[in-house]
């Protein structure tokens, strides 16, 4: 296969950060050149991430920063794992920023795109860095303009959301910071590779509680049970592509945290089992109280902590074919999720009203919004052609093969309560008669475009999920194995 | 009954976690451990900066630098964002006393001499970009508290902070361009100790504190005012 040439991927980091510092300055040109910034910036990473991915699938890519060799200065370590996510993460970004360009904002919009733009670099340099300090830079990077962008729109309940999540967000931070504080104390480095190397001569007493603070820190952007009271109203408040980014992009960085912190750092056994049950109680709340929720977003929210629930499930089982099925899983999601919001903002737009009761017969006034919708729902419940199904197929049945017989039916339990609700919402679309008072606007195009892109991929996915798999395959070897992550970093020495 | 539970169950997490720091020999010479060590026996030859903890935050670990900056400029557009106002707003303290207004007068020149003084000698003495950038607004904020029709104008200080963030940033491509990575030293150390070494580190120093100069005045200045 030819590959294509790729540039030096800290420009994946160094560009959009150049971007953001230049907006301002941009703006003043012309007031339209903003809202295009992201656009050719999350292009360019989305072109460097496919170029890298046939180079970090054979070892992973290790990047030296300003000249140090690796465990004194800080670098990245671009695995098959982290290279997917940074894939994801570009794709739905570019999606997002495709959408932006006819979404209609309030005053002061190039703010909106600065904010926009660095979250999305936040969580790009998480999953691309090879080191424990800088990971949490960028997860601060990233949650504090997602605590800007919840609040965007200025109004009371925008500020109570973001006022949550930012309180929540705080604590976890600390916690992580404690915990990186023990680890650092304890090893000497920051590097993740050589930490993994080291952490076996530490104190277990020492290493027990840094896992504790990094389990609930990350578990705060993973939605994890008790930690995600803040995620229904910052879905719900936040701009609708702001929304969509949450759950396509942020959450997954969250997950990718948790999955490295107990995956690669630290190597005690007993945290899988307290993971998967942590995971089924996840998806067993949230879907029971996505099913209560009158309000649309708010749905799609408990929804999304559902899935992040049966991710987690994925993790804890620790079987490599579990996590390939996790990653596949978190795939779709990221994929789906979006979808769903950029059409249910439309819908709420169009019917002027958050509540699911206010969607009756939308499917007939408006018919491509609501066939997106429809289709997402179906992908996200696992209807057999589409991708939702391989995902959730792979994770039910390694729950089964590893013994675990009740929690797998608790999770298609989990799936039914799914498609009772999305089943609810679709029914109404189509099988209800509309109101009057709709507005007769159409979709833009823009939105359209991208709307039909996730749409398109999330067919593909189903229709050849083993291509997917065979990318994420080696993904999960890297998280099973580190030894290969560590000998990479360390041949560099 | 809530609130008992809580403080129960918080002071339990706050006895584990203490005891678990004190496992820890905080404050004891652990600098044969090997990043540390190699940080203090050959932070000066390879990076030319005599204050070590400038040489480690803008020089090894200028990334997580870069990424601090970032921070700070999201919380100071993250605030420009929520408190943005179609109609400009006033600062709704009186005029201070006359001995207030000289001294401010007289003291303000300097406090932006002594700010820009920390962050150019960040590499040779305590101190550096984030603190100078702090005692430039902090000039700022007097005048502000001292007059209540000081203005700065926000267009002006948007440019610095531009110009300020562009340069970092350009100052790691140009190591990635014309050295070996992203961040790296491309400029001579010249001799330590003096004004002119430690490569590209006062460089950065000076576009940080400009930076966190002119983004803090900017945020004290939106905070600063709450009446029509």
């Amino acid at each position: 296969m030819n590959t294509l040439p790729y540039f030096d991927p800290a420009l994946m980091i160094a560009l959009p950060l150049l971007a953001a510092f230049l907006i301002p300055l941009l703006k003043r040109a012309s007031e339209r050149i903003p809202k295009f910034v992201p656009l050719l910036i999350l292009g360019f990473n989305l072109y460097e991430s496919i170029a890298l991915l046939p180079h970090s699938l054979q070892k992973p890519i290790v990047v030296i920063i300003a000249a140090w060799q690796p465990p004194l200065g800080i670098n990245l370590t671009i695995g098959p794992l982290g290279n997917i996510l940074a894939l994801i993460i570009s794709l739905v970004g570019f999606v997002v920023a495709v959408y932006n360009i006819k979404f209609v904002l309030e005053e002061p919009g190039e703010k909106y795109y600065m904010l926009f733009l660095l979250m999305i670099t936040g969580a790009t340099g998480m999953v691309l860095t090879g080191d424990l300090f800088n990971l949490f830079v960028f997860l601060e990077i990233t949650s504090i303009s997602a605590y800007a962008l919840t609040a965007f729109i200025r109004d009371r309940n925008g500020a109570e959301a973001a006022f949550k999540y930012l309180l929540i967000g705080s604590i976890s931070s600390t916690m992580i910071l404690l915990g990186i504080a023990l680890i650092y104390a304890s090893t000497g480095t920051l590097n993740m590779a050589d930490i993994a190397q080291k952490i076996g001569q530490v104190d277990s007493r020492i290493t027990l509680a840094a896992l504790i603070l990094m389990i609930v820190g990350f578990g705060v952007e993973s939605e994890i049970f008790p930690l995600n009271g803040w995620a229904p109203d910052a879905y719900s408040q936040a701009p609708t592509p702001v929304g969509a980014v949450f759950g396509g992009i942020v959450v997954k960085a969250g997950v990718y945290g948790l999955a490295r912190v107990i995956y690669t750092i630290f190597s005690f056994q007993g945290v899988f089992h307290f993971i998967l049950i942590m995971g089924i109680i996840t998806l067993l709340m949230a879907e029971m109280s996505a099913l209560r929720q009158k309000q649309i977003k708010r749905m799609l929210a408990f929804s999304s902590i559902g899935q992040m629930g049966l991710v987690l499930i994925a993790l804890g089982l620790a079987t490599q074919n579990a996590v390939a099925g996790g990653l596949f899983q978190m795939f779709n999601h990221a994929l789906i999720k979006p979808l769903l919001f950029l059409s249910a903002g439309y819908l709420v737009y169009y019917s002027g009203s958050k509540d699911i009761g206010d969607l009756d017969g939308m499917g007939k006034i408006k018919p491509v919004t609501s066939f997106f919708f429809a289709f997402g729902a179906f992908a996200l419940m696992g209807l057999p052609p589409l991708n939702g199904f391989w995902s959730k197929l792979i994770i039910i049945s390694e729950t089964v093969k590893s013994g675990y017989i009740v929690l797998a039916a608790l999770a298609l339990t989990g799936s039914i309560i799914e498609a009772v609700y999305y089943l609810r919402v679709v029914g109404r679309l189509y099988f209800k008669s509309p109101e009057e008072h709709v507005k007769t606007k159409y979709v833009h195009a823009s939105a359209v475009v991208a709307m039909s892109i996730l749409a398109g991929l999330a067919l593909f996915a189903g229709l050849f999920p083993d291509v997917i798999l065979h990318y994420l395959q080696p993904a999960a070897r890297e998280l099973m194995d580190k030894t290969q992550y560590i000998q990479a970093v360390i041949a560099i020495k | 009954m809530r609130k008992v539970f809580a403080m129960l169950f918080l002071a339990i997490i706050g006895f584990y976690l203490f005891n678990t720091f004190a496992l820890i020999p905080f404050g004891k010479n652990k600098m044969n451990a090997d990043v540390a060590a190699s940080y203090l026996n050959s932070g000066v030859q390879k990076t030319g900066a005599v204050n070590i903890v400038t040489s480690i935050v803008v020089n090894y670990r200028g990334f997580d630098t870069l990424g601090e900056v970032t921070v700070l400029f999201l919380a100071a557009t993250g605030m420009g964002a929520l408190l943005f106002r179609k109609k400009p707003m006033q600062r709704s303290r009186q005029n201070a006393s006359v001995i207030v207004k000289t001294g401010a007068r007289i003291l303000f020149p300097l406090i932006i001499i002594l700010g820009v003084y920390v962050f150019v000698h960040g590499h040779l003495t305590p101190g550096g970009g984030f603190q100078g950038g702090a005692i430039i607004a902090s000039g700022f904020l007097l005048m502000f508290m001292s007059y209540r029709t000081y203005k700065v104008n926000h267009k002006v200080l948007s440019l610095f902070e531009t110009f300020a963030g562009t340069s970092f940033v350009l100052l790691g491509l140009f190591g990635l361009i014309w050295g070996t990575s992203f961040l790296a030293n491309i400029l001579p150390f010249g001799e330590a100790n003096t004004l002119f070494s430690a490569g590209i580190i006062p460089l950065i120093y000076i576009a940080v504190g400009i930076k966190v100069g002119s983004e803090l005045t900017a945020v004290l200045d939106t905070m600063l005012k709450t009446v029509k």
